[in-house]
């Protein structure tokens, strides 16, 4: 008998967010055999032709209807319950966004699932993940020991090259007997961010610390990062001096990031600082301090003034990147 | 009103987390309050100065003794604690559930008005406690917020989220889980510490918590050390970094 999957494809602006297809593709490598069978839920509204970016085998339920643009917790919670028990699924995936960290724990506790989250090397639910605790200092293998196993997947594992020519098909869900469930929060509004995405979903990053100097001088770090399509962080100095927002900081007590390059300019390398990058990918760091301990943890490093070398280094990158 | 606060201990940051045949040992290592517990405690004091005949009440499950953990909480302003002695606390389900058994023994009359939650604990790093917490109580969880407004009847928070910072608002009872940014704990002098003596620390043993849902099959040890290539000028780290593919393809 075949392997069931169901796996929660987040609606932001209509469109599926990027970490969710992502998750979805990893599930549909893993359902390798002919019997597996993938299943989606996606809840909200949906812009013309948002599935069209999914391949693969399977049915995406999609649940339009919902009060405030976006289904609540409560209810998606309850909507992949059901799915769960229609399908007998042994595995949930949801994409580690703010939404999925609310919503997997919740699910994983209703269900007694295991939760599987940040898995650095993913097999499925028979497998043993592995991922770092500890702030970085130890990786952890655990086996889900319950019938049903929820995974909450983010940028730990590099982004599956998925190719099929099978294309899911669409159902409408029935979104109305979970939407009041009496116990929801309510949403008023949204103050929108500068950058328009979270540090933990880049793939590359260019943050900041007190070697910056002044809130002012981030901006040639916005530069560098635009030209890579990257993401500004932060180290806490930064952000608790007041340069830069508190969702851009990177580190113990911020965002945990896995990004494949990651350039540290006038960031010291704060033991609480690099428990935030342990899972990235490369590292670079530029600092006027040559032993400051960032170089200890960095594959590629350049010693100076972030505000002479930073320049420099956009120049270069321009003039590299033009003639490739 | 009336609020419980769950905290735990965890290895202070400056300590070094070893691997002793194939097990993690955190014996030499010193403990502290959970960074994200010391934001929930001051905003439950917070909201006890706010809101006069509140009752802050602190929770922590353990293995061992967690008293001064419970004495700094005390200290901080809280008024009464709870030490849940449990033979296995192996992972989320099974703190959360010890956690929700005192909770709903304790106020079998009617639940709290406000649970509060670090956002994770410092040492497994899952943030799953909290929301398991609010599917175990059947009430509602916020997710972890960087901001929260209180009045007798409802709540108004803050969190953040990839596209900016959302304003929600709650009916009681509710789990709310602390970000960093919520507020700046207090530092707590001799005569804090000297009061908090004086409140009360119940100790309650739980024979047997439910199963753990997770089985660890092992441990390593992992080192952050890189071998650091350094460049002599910007145009040489640019080209380095183009040559060895460390620039991912742009997302269009």
């Amino acid at each position: 008998m075949g392997q069931y999957f169901l796996v929660y494809l987040e609606l932001r602006n209509g469109a599926i967010a990027k970490s969710s297809i992502d998750v979805w593709n990893r599930f549909q490598e893993l359902a390798a055999c002919i019997d597996d069978r993938i299943y989606g839920l996606a809840a909200g509204p949906a812009a013309e032709g948002a599935f069209d970016v999914l391949q693969g085998n399977g049915t995406i339920y999609h649940a339009a209807e919902s009060r405030s643009g976006s289904a609540s917790d409560v209810a998606v919670c309850a909507m992949l319950e059901e799915l769960a028990r229609r399908h007998g699924v042994t595995g949930i995936a949801l994409a580690s966004t703010a939404m999925g960290r609310r919503v997997a724990p919740l699910l994983s506790g209703r269900l007694r699932a295991a939760l599987l989250s940040g898995c650095r090397a993913f097999g499925g639910p028979d497998e043993a993940c592995s991922r770092f605790i500890h702030s970085g200092a130890v990786i952890a293998s655990y086996m889900s020991a319950s019938a049903i196993t929820v995974f909450l997947q983010g940028r730990e594992l590099a982004s599956p090259d998925f190719c099929a020519a099978e294309r899911p098909q669409i159902e409408i869900f029935d979104a109305a007997p979970y939407l009041d469930a009496g116990i929801d929060v309510l949403f008023r509004t949204v103050m929108h961010s500068s950058q328009g995405r979270d540090i933990a979903e880049a793939s590359v990053i260019v943050a900041g610390g007190r070697g910056m100097g002044s809130p002012e001088a981030f901006g040639l770090l916005e530069e560098l990062a635009a030209l890579f399509g990257g993401s500004v962080g932060a180290s806490r100095s930064a952000v608790d001096e007041g340069w830069r927002p508190h969702g851009e900081q990177i580190g113990q007590t911020g965002k945990r990031v896995a990004p494949d390059l990651y350039i540290a300019c006038g960031i010291s390398g704060a033991l609480q600082h690099l428990a935030g990058i342990a899972a990235a990918r490369i590292v670079v760091a530029v600092n006027s301090d040559p032993d400051a301990p960032i170089f200890g943890v960095a594959d590629y490093g350049i010693v100076g003034d972030v505000r002479i070398v930073l320049p420099g280094l956009i120049a270069a990158f321009r003039d590299l990147l033009i003639k490739k | 009103m009336r609020i419980v606060v769950c905290i735990c201990q965890v290895p202070d940051i400056a300590s070094v987390v070893t691997v002793v045949d194939g097990r993690i040992d955190l014996s030499r290592l010193s403990r502290v309050m959970n960074p994200y517990d010391e934001y929930a405690v001051e905003e439950a004091v917070r909201l006890k100065e706010l809101l006069p005949g509140s009752e802050v009440t602190v929770m922590t499950a353990t293995e061992e003794t967690g008293r001064d953990l419970l004495r700094k909480a005390l200290a901080m302003g809280a008024d009464r604690a709870f030490e849940l002695l449990s033979p296995s606390l192996e992972d989320s389900f099974q703190i959360a559930s010890v956690l929700s058994g005192a909770i709903r023994e304790r106020y079998a009359d009617a639940l709290p008005d406000l649970v509060l939650c670090g956002r994770e604990s410092f040492d497994h790093q899952n943030a799953a406690v909290p929301a398991m917490l609010a599917g175990m109580l059947g009430i509602a969880f916020t997710g972890p917020v960087t901001a929260i407004s209180a009045s007798g009847e409802i709540v108004e928070f803050e969190r953040e989220t990839e596209s900016g910072i959302e304003c929600l608002q709650a009916a009681y009872p509710l789990v709310v889980s602390a970000e960093k940014g919520l507020n700046i704990p207090r530092k707590t002098g001799i005569r804090q510490v000297m009061e908090a003596r004086k409140k009360p620390i119940e100790t309650i043993s739980v024979s047997q918590p439910p199963a753990s849902l997770l089985r660890l099959q092992g441990v390593v040890p992992v080192s952050a050390e890189k071998n650091c290539r350094f460049a002599t000028n910007t145009r040489e780290l640019a080209g380095l970094l183009l040559r060895d593919g460390c620039i991912p393809k742009g997302e269009e």
